[in-house]
């Protein structure tokens, strides 16, 4: 007669504990950043030294980098939480594929796919959201400026697979953000120098764009997007050496401004399955966070890149 | 909270609740990194009889297409090089070649277009699926970009790109896949410098 009263009051406090739980009794580790490290700027805390907001520009696009009509192609869902892994010495950032809520389902596996990487930004710079951040055509409405310190502060925030409508096969709905989206240190464009992610050769620029190809296999393309195009320090055909400057961050969008931020991908031909089990090769966007977040670590412990 | 059996109950049951919370939070694998995960063209991984065929068709080397490429940059390609019959397109191409990679860039109105080739791919995670819903013959893949349309597909062994990227967001050319479409269809010249020769069999 005992045993099934002792279990079913087991089984009401192992409710109670979940429901405690889930409410946030306990805290939230999924939403808690990576891990915080003395003398980190946190959300809503001052601006970075030297930091000088703005008078904010007209963002045209809302810092979507997309046509108004191709905007948000799938419904935001809330990301599949996955825990932190703190690693020692590290700096505050969440976990890669956890997104700002309702922004997307994130990519969760961790590869580093460029392990290499030189730190794409000669100083600090802060991974996070252009849409659904401060500023953000989806941000919150009570933080209307893209100059707001949550936005130049840590933890930093993975944003490759935010709800956007280009095509993103990684992605659960094969759509998504292509790339991290990363502010400068300082939400002042034209000043923060951008620099080459490996050795390689500029093989293409455009009105917003800047296509570096990695010379070692499996030769990387990496696309800096929205630097300064008319001052930039490489043309086509440079040959660069990781860490060399390219230009300054800025907010060029083909004529239609987007938020101060530099758009950083990382493409390459990969080989994988489909989700109908087809054996498929192709080019594609892999997320770079996992690899900023080490080569950030790199910068931060004084490793050169070269 | 007198009675110890109680008390026992509670701890115990306050035990098994924190283990089945904790479940909640699935152990996760520590960040990997692949280096040297790069698969390296198998020997025989560029089919050179198909390529060879396809260098035939296209006028044995004769092509005009291609003429104005960076010879040396071509003849230290290791791959087949694939361009689209379209002499305009291709008047003003540069070719960046990595040996056994090679990246073209040409120029547009209003717009570039990029073609790349390799015979390397890096093996995703088995657990990682890709979300394809309409992949092509040649495993032709069309990717809608920030700034255009990005086309890939495998032939001859090799993953090759054709990539439009248009100076303004609106442009109709990077809207749809058509243009990026064409420019596949129309890539049926192969060209094969000294490296891709030797390797071919055909001698330098």
């Amino acid at each position: 007669m005992r045993a099934p009263l002792i279990f079913l009051i087991l089984i009401i406090l192992a409710v109670l504990a979940l429901v405690g739980y889930n409410s946030g009794w306990f805290g939230t580790p999924s939403s808690a950043p990576t891990h915080t490290t003395a003398g980190d700027i946190l959300p809503g805390g001052p601006l970075p030294d030297g930091a000088t907001a703005e008078p904010d520009e007209p963002v045209g696009d809302g810092g979507a980098e997309q046509l108004p009509d191709e905007a948000q192609a799938e419904a935001p869902v809330d990301p599949v939480k996955t825990p932190d892994v703190p690693s020692a010495g590290s700096f505050g950032h969440f976990a890669a594929g956890d997104l700002l809520p309702k922004s997307g389902s994130g990519y969760l596996d961790r590869t580093a796919w460029s392990p290499q990487l030189c730190f794409p930004f000669a100083d600090d710079a802060f991974a996070n959201s252009q849409v659904y951040g401060a500023g953000g055509g989806m941000g919150p409405k009570d933080k209307p400026s893209q100059c707001d310190a949550s936005n130049y502060s840590l933890p930093w925030r993975d944003n490759f697979c935010e709800s956007r409508g280009h095509a993103s096969p990684l992605c659960a709905t094969g759509k998504g953000h292509q790339g991290q989206d990363i502010r400068p240190a300082t939400c002042k464009k034209d000043k923060h120098w951008v620099v080459a992610a490996e050795d390689g050769i500029i093989t293409d620029m455009g009105t917003y764009t800047v296509t570096l190809t990695g010379s070692a296999p499996p030769h990387r393309v990496y696309r800096y997007l929205h630097m300064r195009m008319n001052q930039l320090a490489v043309k086509e055909g440079a040959v660069v050496k990781a860490g060399d400057n390219l230009g300054k961050a800025s907010n060029d969008f083909g004529g239609t401004p987007t938020t101060i931020h530099m758009h950083f991908e990382i493409r390459s031909g990969v080989a994988g399955t489909s989700t109908d089990g087809k054996a498929v090769k192709l080019h594609t966007f892999l997320p770079p966070y996992q690899s900023l977040v080490a080569a950030y670590d790199r910068k931060r412990a004084g490793q050169a890149c070269q | 909270m007198r009675n110890p059996k109680i008390r026992a109950l509670i701890v115990a049951g306050a035990t098994l609740a924190a283990v089945t919370a904790s479940a909640q939070v699935a152990p996760t694998p520590a960040p990997s990194t692949r280096p040297g995960a790069t698969r390296p063209p198998p020997p025989g991984g560029v089919d050179w009889a198909g390529a060879v065929g396809g260098l035939r068709q296209s006028g044995g080397g004769n092509s005009p297409i291609g003429r104005g490429l960076d010879q040396a940059a071509v003849n230290k390609t290791r791959v087949p090089i694939l361009l689209p019959a379209d002499p305009d397109l291709m008047g003003g191409a540069r070719i960046y070649s990595f040996g056994d990679y090679y990246s073209i860039t040409a120029n547009l109105s209003g717009a570039r277009v990029s073609l790349t080739g390799t015979a390397q791919t890096t093996p995703l995670p088995a657990g990682s699926k890709l979300n394809l819903p309409n992949v092509g013959p040649e495993q032709l893949v069309v990717q809608r970009t920030v700034d255009g349309q990005l086309a890939s597909f495998v032939r001859y062994g090799v993953l090759y790109t054709a990539e439009l990227r248009c100076d303004a967001p609106s442009d109709p050319r990077c809207r749809t896949e058509t243009y990026v479409r064409s420019l596949v269809v129309r890539s049926t010249v192969v060209v094969m410098g000294k490296a891709a020769r030797q390797a071919a069999g055909l001698g330098a």
